[in-house]
């Protein structure tokens, strides 16, 4: 099987006890997982890639972890070394949402074109002009990547799509996923051999799934999807949106990947550093060095 | 953070109203001008919001009782009217202001508790 990308997942933070029901709809006083926060970095025919950026650790990192227990963040400069590139290597970034831990970090990425759907934008922009009384609506948005997001798009550094996008760099798909877990979420698909019929597909999911058992149900011998547990569209729509991320990946459900499961490390190479930084690979291109190995 | 006493609880519980109110003129601002960068027409109802809402928060800020324990970010929260009034202005790149205005805006949250910069809750750790 030709793959012409390597693909990483790298953790730059964990909440050590996350509540089950914000991960799974319905999972009620089932405990606690761990929480990693990861970034997927895909290198190949001649680019970096990165599918969201993390959040921005001087400004939330204390907060975090006193109120919620994250913990262990790493810079992009430290977590992109383990897989041998810099932020400055980074020529593109796909936003799957706008809130703060996938967006947050955009300016640690000083030559990357970033990505996101239109309807992201222009809804959050919306919720913006509501009375105060709405401010649910804008939790976790932060103003302030708004403003970076100006600052992008005067430097051109800003692509808004409009629905589903192909071939954004060869074999790398944009897909919309409207009215999910928020408005204008998006996940990206990689078709590793180029193929436009591929048989070597990846799916980079955001928070359309949290863990396997969005995918599965409990039990994966008669699986069921069960949704994550927030969604500013509808559990409906993320319903729908899992049977099309399960059918993009051929049925395969380790190809649909969730940057907040904490087993992608049991069920891909992965290794962790001295100072704690977590590296699982998902794949790598023909050619390219382990780093995990 | 040392023990906060009545006057500034007080204080605390009078002013946030009003950080939320300045929050989101930023914001709302910033979103004029994802809009503009867009290429969508400057006149929005946004706008009317915002001055709106800045007005109200500019107008509470002036008539609080600060106590000296609060001075600190009374002075913060003054200056990030300022810098959104000029934002508001039009008289210069608006985006500089409101940048300006968000850091002041932070450096009070940073000098009182009860003052969050975001809602941490729909972002995967609540």
């Amino acid at each position: 099987m030709k793959n012409n990308y390597s693909v990483w997942v790298a953790e730059f933070a964990n909440v050590p006890k996350y509540p089950l029901s914000g991960l799974i709809y319905g999972a009620h006083n089932q405990g606690h997982a761990r929480l990693p926060y990861c970034y997927v970095v895909i290198k190949g025919q001649g680019h970096v890639a990165m599918v969201d950026v993390g959040y921005n650790h001087k400004e939330y990192g204390a907060v975090l972890a006193d109120r919620y227990g994250a913990r262990d963040w790493h810079s992009p400069h430290e977590v992109l070394a383990e897989c041998g590139v810099t932020p400055g290597d980074v020529s593109r970034v796909f936003l799957t949402h706008a809130h703060f831990d996938h967006m947050g970090n955009m300016e640690d990425f000083p030559k990357a074109t970033f990505y996101i759907q239109e309807r992201e934008l222009s809804k959050w922009v919306w919720a913006m002009s509501l009375e105060r009384r709405f401010r649910w609506i804008m939790g976790g948005i932060d103003p302030a990547d708004i403003m970076r997001t100006v600052d992008l798009a005067r430097q051109g550094r800003l692509v808004s799509v409009e629905g589903d996008r192909e071939d954004v760099m060869p074999g790398i798909d944009l897909h919309a996923a409207p009215d999910t877990h928020t408005w204008g979420s998006m996940y990206v698909r990689l078709r590793n051999d180029l193929a436009a019929n591929s048989t070597n597909t990846w799916i980079f999911a955001g928070d359309l799934v949290y863990m396997q058992e969005n995918l599965r149900g409990y039990t994966p011998e008669d699986p069921e999807y069960i949704p994550v547990g927030f969604a500013m569209g509808s559990q409906f729509n993320l319903v729908m949106m899992t049977e099309e991320l399960v059918k993009g990946v051929d049925g395969d459900i380790n190809r649909v990947i969730a940057i907040h499961e904490d087993r992608l490390k049991d069920w891909f190479p992965s290794r962790v550093t001295p100072s704690g930084v977590r590296v699982t690979e998902l794949v790598l291109a023909d050619g390219e060095t382990s780093r995990v190995g | 953070m040392t023990e906060i006493d009545d006057k500034t609880v007080e204080y605390i519980l009078t002013v946030q109203t009003w950080f939320e109110d300045l929050k989101q003129v930023a914001a709302q601002l910033a979103g004029l001008l994802v809009l503009e960068a867009a290429g969508a027409v400057a006149d929005h109802p946004m706008r009317l919001s915002a001055e709106r809402v800045y007005q109200s928060a500019v107008d509470g800020l002036r008539s609080a009782r600060v106590p000296a324990r609060a001075r600190r970010h009374h002075d913060h929260l003054l200056a990030a009217s300022g810098k959104l009034g000029d934002a508001l202005s039009t008289k210069g790149d608006p985006l500089v202001f409101l940048e300006s205005a968000y850091r002041e805006l932070r450096s009070a949250s940073r000098s009182l508790p009860g003052f969050q910069m975001i809602s941490f809750e729909h972002g995967c750790c609540a």
